[in-house]
């Protein structure tokens, strides 16, 4: 049942804009539990495609990394 | 299998890339922030090890035959096929300037054919063929030094001796340390200096800093640890927080789950906040990382805790964790007087009491700790008996004790 | 240039004396020859923080550059006003060529690329073994990624929850102990895993680190997920010409590592053969022999140490696999457990790489956000993660002692008759 990969970005989409409301950032883990029906390793290369596509931007924690739209929440930069 | 490996690393040549001139405007012709992906090269990885090998050190891959520590700082290894390689082992601070970098490969062309390499603790190894560049090189190295007049290259860090500090960034560069890394590894060294160009050890000693428990270098299977620690929860800026932070991420970076969102009342206006359960929190800085308004450091409060007794190699006994034998010493910047006589006294009991071979941990377990805490004149306190996870691990019992100073019949 | 701002920083200077190498003389020097604005506001707010006992830094959430999720940490000073130049100031992991040999012309040329593009800084390396630039504003990280791949045929490392820089020992090509090819190994699995590095795949951080043999320098036993360390399977390879040498005094005992202290004439007996912790040599005094009972011998490497020209690890060499070494936070730190005693080390490294995706899989399936592989270890238990998880056999080899309690947690289908049980059959035997 493996998912077509355009299918599971879009879900991914869904997901991150129904959570930016509250939270902007999410961790991978987030979306394999959103998407169970997805792998992680399938969930993992579309949300790296997402940032490629420059839909999505990585977000530091210090020691892990998170997933966010750009533009919403807590900005990447921090300047002042 | 393993010829093929030989015959790869013969044939890997150096890249011609690095001879050619550093173009600096290149990048600014290729990047174009409108189509990122344009020009963009990802995922090539490392350059191919081999092409840093010199000659020697190539042809004798997997040759090596046995090897004598000549002098402090200072191995020869002999193959099977006769060749010599003298290796040169010199401390650095880490943190280094490219001038710094310059100079290294102003030695390393002179005296090595332009190779080099750097260790695991940050020490560099030059390497040379015969005695008398050796002994040229061995001059030159000595010759060099800072204004301030500390060495530049100091040579040892072999056998039986203090080698560098491994260490981790501090005020130079980190968000959440409690104290500085460079300046306390210079101190520390600064006063065991003759014990990294010297064989006057039982053992090798492997001292390492970490500014914060998060412990960015290796330090908690070390001889002799130098910890920073916080002792203050954050602070949390009520009237800002909601402004600067988002507090879903906030409640989510605390690895103990000790944060809350709140409500609170600044001037009539309600502000979302959080408040930290004070009990629970472990003064990690998780919360500073994702929330400038919940700042952890704290002059007071930060400090240093000495944990020692630990090992990698498999040597005589398993690999050991350190163990905390003082929770807190104070934060004594800029020569950490405190710190630096704690870890001399610790060092030159164990010099004058360990037999030949054993390792600090391992000295201490042969006489046991109760017997360490009094030669070593180190007061024990309620913080070393553990009362984390896997706690009762330390507890001890059986009847097997000493009676040290400790002990007061009742 | 004109107008470069410095800043008196007494406390700081300080550390220039003393016979260490003064990394404050060094980014004077530096600063000073260069008029480096940067350098002299690090200094500065360096002084600050020495007179406050405090950092001056916050954290940013940059991670990386264009489609990187790792490789950049970010940093931003909390005084910009004073110290304008600093007001960012990033690091980037630069992968370092395997066991960190260079040619003097490739670090001419990153110097001159991190004049221009940074501060000047490094460090040479981080504990994960990246050598580091440390320091440049965020419009600089594109430039410096496209500088290191067109000019330099190199790459950003790991970090965040990617998998981290592998690192491994000097091995063959300067050490007669090694039973590995250290590089070859870190390097194939560092290109077969440059997704991996450069875009979070894991629930946390993975590393691996590679030594060559039990002495372990590169701390792989404390430091990685994955511990590969180098062992041999046969006998220790004897050279007694060589042992007579040591216990006449002509050679120098563990290669002259103990040379500035008289520690008396080496005893073999009192220095090799009572300390080997497995009691299984034995040194023949009238015919000047020494035996060892390889199948007794643990391979600690404390005799082989003590005299290098006289004993060599075997020939059968290999590697043993070790998981699930962690940093204290949050569940107590941890050292790597044995999962596969001995595993030939060969290219392309297939079995090796076939045990890693069934680790990887499983982790990335049921890891908790934060949770290391050592930490599911814990939690699933090293029995069903050997049995269940890797498909191996238990062996003795896993553990240092059975289990002192009896607690143990039968699966149904182990158990005659399985776990439904019929209650009128049991109350026919036992009236209630
Ligand atoms: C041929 C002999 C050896 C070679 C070529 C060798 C090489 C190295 C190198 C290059 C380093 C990094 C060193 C530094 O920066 O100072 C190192 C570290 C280390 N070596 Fe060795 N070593 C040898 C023997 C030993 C022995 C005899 C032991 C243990 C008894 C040992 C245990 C270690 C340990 C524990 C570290 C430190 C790892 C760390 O904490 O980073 N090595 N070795
Ligand atoms: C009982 C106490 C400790 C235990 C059991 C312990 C255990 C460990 C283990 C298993 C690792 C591997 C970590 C990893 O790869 O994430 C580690 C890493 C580390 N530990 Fe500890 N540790 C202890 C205390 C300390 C202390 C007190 C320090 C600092 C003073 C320290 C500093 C570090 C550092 C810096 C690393 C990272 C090593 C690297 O560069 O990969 N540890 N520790
Ligand atoms: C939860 C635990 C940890 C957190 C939150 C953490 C956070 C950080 C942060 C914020 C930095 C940036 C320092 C700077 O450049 O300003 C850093 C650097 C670094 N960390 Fe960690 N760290 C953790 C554990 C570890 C461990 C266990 C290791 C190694 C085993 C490690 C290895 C490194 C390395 C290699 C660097 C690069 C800088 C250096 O070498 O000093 N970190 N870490
Ligand atoms: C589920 C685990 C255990 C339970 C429920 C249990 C229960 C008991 C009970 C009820 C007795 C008293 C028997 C009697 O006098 O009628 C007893 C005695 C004893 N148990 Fe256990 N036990 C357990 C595990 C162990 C273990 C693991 C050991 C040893 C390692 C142990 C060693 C003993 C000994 C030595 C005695 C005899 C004490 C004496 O009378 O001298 N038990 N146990
Ligand atoms: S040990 Fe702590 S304070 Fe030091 S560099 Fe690592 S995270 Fe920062
Ligand atoms: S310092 Fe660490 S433990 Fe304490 S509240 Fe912050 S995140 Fe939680
Ligand atoms: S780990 Fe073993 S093989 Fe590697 S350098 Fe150290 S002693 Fe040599
Ligand atoms: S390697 Fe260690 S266990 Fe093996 S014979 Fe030598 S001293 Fe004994």
């Amino acid at each position: 049942m493996a998912m077509d990969k355009e299918e599971l970005k879009r879900k991914i989409m869904e997901f991150m804009e129904k959570k930016s409301g509250a939270k902007s950032k999410v961790y991978l883990k987030d979306m394999q539990r959103a998407i169970p029906d997805a792998s992680p390793r399938d969930i993992k290369k579309a949300a790296n495609e997402l940032v490629q596509e420059g839909k999505l931007e990585y977000f530091s924690t210090g020691s892990t990394v998170m997933y966010g739209i750009p533009g919403k929440g807590q900005p990447v930069e921090q300047k002042g | 299998m393993a010829d093929k490996i030989y015959e790869e690393i013969q044939n890997t040549q150096l890249d011609e890339i690095y001879s050619k001139p550093y173009d600096p405007e290149l990048a600014e012709k290729l990047f174009n922030p409108q189509k990122p992906m344009e020009n963009r090269i990802t995922d090539i990885g490392p350059p191919h090890y081999a092409q840093f090998f010199p000659p020697e050190i190539k042809k004798n891959y997997g040759k090596w035959k046995s090897h004598e520590i000549v002098q402090p700082g200072v191995i020869k290894y002999t193959s099977e096929t006769g060749d010599v390689v003298y290796a040169v082992r010199v401390g650095t601070p880490r943190l280094i300037t490219s001038d710094y970098i310059r100079e290294v490969c102003d030695i390393a062309d002179k005296y090595c054919g332009g190779y080099v390499r750097w260790t695991t603790r940050n020490n560099i190894e030059f390497h040379v063929t015969d005695e008398e560049k050796l002994r040229a090189l061995l001059d030159d190295l000595k010759s060099r030094k800072h204004p301030g007049g500390s060495y530049k290259f100091p040579v040892g860090g072999t056998g039986a001796s203090v080698t560098n500090i491994v260490h981790t960034q501090g005020w130079i560069h980190c968000h959440t340390p409690a104290i500085d890394a460079s300046g306390v590894v210079k101190s520390v060294m600064d006063e065991l200096f003759e014990y990294f160009g010297s064989h006057k050890l039982p053992a090798q000693v492997r001292v390492a800093l970490a500014c914060c428990l998060n412990m960015c270098g290796a330090v908690h299977c070390s001889d002799i640890a130098i910890l920073g620690i916080h002792r203050k929860p954050p602070l949390i800026e009520d009237d800002r927080l909601q402004y600067v932070c988002e507090i879903p991420l906030v409640v989510a970076a605390c690895p103990l789950g000790a944060i809350k969102p709140a409500t609170v009342e600044i001037n009539g206006e309600k502000k979302k906040t959080v408040r930290v359960n004070k009990e629970r929190c472990m003064f990690c800085g998780n919360c500073y990382t994702m929330c400038p308004a919940m700042p952890l450091a704290d002059h007071e409060g930060d400090g240093i805790a000495i944990l020692v007794g630990g090992k990698i190699s498999n040597r005589i006994s398993p690999p050991k964790f350190s163990k905390l034998v003082i929770p807190y010493l104070p934060n004594e910047p800029p020569r950490w007087p405190t710190v630096v006589k704690t870890v001399k006294k610790i060092l030159e009991t164990y010099a004058q009491h360990a037999r030949k071979y054993e390792r600090l941990g391992e000295w201490a377990e042969r006489i046991g700790w109760e017997k360490f805490f009094e030669l070593c004149e180190i007061p024990f306190t309620d913080k070393s008996i553990d009362d984390y996870r896997l706690a009762y691990d330390t507890y001890r019992t059986s009847l097997h004790f000493k009676f040290t100073s400790h002990v007061e019949p009742m | 240039m004109a107008d470069i701002k410095k800043h008196d920083t007494p406390t700081v200077d300080e550390l220039k004396s003393g016979p260490w190498p003064s990394f404050v003389d060094d980014i004077y020097s530096y600063a000073e020859k260069h008029q480096k604005q940067s350098c002299f506001d690090l200094m500065g707010q360096l002084e600050l923080s020495y007179k406050h006992k405090e950092t001056h830094w916050k954290h940013g959430g940059i991670v990386g550059v264009f489609g990187y999720g790792g490789g950049v940490i970010g940093r931003y000073s909390d005084q910009q006003e004073k110290f304008p130049a600093i007001w960012a100031f990033h690091t980037i992991r630069v992968n370092q060529p395997a066991s960190k040999w260079y040619h003097t012309s490739l670090l001419r040329k990153l110097c001159e690329m991190w004049d221009h593009r940074g501060s000047g800084l490094f460090n040479f390396h981080g504990s994960t073994g990246d050598a580091v630039l440390l320091g440049t504003v965020t419009e600089q990280l594109e430039p410096v990624f496209f500088d290191l791949t067109h000019q330099f045929n190199m790459d950003l490392g790991g970090s965040g929850s990617n998998l981290r820089t592998p690192s491994c020992c000097v091995g063959k090509a300067r050490c007669e102990w090694s039973c590995l090819d250290t590089q070859a190994i870190c390097y194939d699995l560092t290109m077969t895993y440059q997704d991996e590095l450069h875009r979070p795949a894991f629930p946390y951080k993975f590393k691996f680190k590679i030594s060559g043999c039990p002495n372990d320098c590169v701390a792989a036993i404390a430091r990685a997920d994955c511990s590969i360390i180098g062992t041999w399977i046969d006998d220790i390879q004897i050279d007694q010409e060589a042992v007579r040498a040591y216990v006449g005094g002509e050679l120098k005992p563990n290669a002259g590592a103990h040379s500035d202290r008289d520690w008396g004439p080496f005893d073999i007996q009192k220095e090799v053969i009572d300390l080997c912790p497995t009691q299984c040599m034995y040194w023949d005094e009238k015919e000047k022999k020494l035996y060892i009972n390889n199948k007794e011998c643990n391979r600690c490497m404390h005799c082989i140490n003590v005299m290098p020209e006289a004993l060599r690890p075997g020939k059968e060499t290999g590697a043993t696999i070790l998981m699930g070494a962690k940093a204290p936070i949050l569940e107590g730190a941890q050292l790597s457990t044995v999962i596969v005693p001995f595993m030939r080390m060969e290219p392309p490294y297939d079995t090796l790489k076939e045990l890693i995706d069934k680790v990887w899989d499983f982790w990335m399936e049921n890891g908790k956000n934060r949770e290391r592989v050592g930490e599911i270890m814990q939690r699933v238990g090293l029995n069903r993660f050997i049995t269940d998880i890797l498909g191996l056999k238990p062996i003795p080899q896993h553990v240092r002692e059975p289990r002192s309690n009896p607690y143990v947690f039968w699966k149904e289908e182990e158990v005659p008759g399985g776990w439904e049980r019929d209650l009128a059959e049991f109350r026919k035997r036992h009236p209630a």
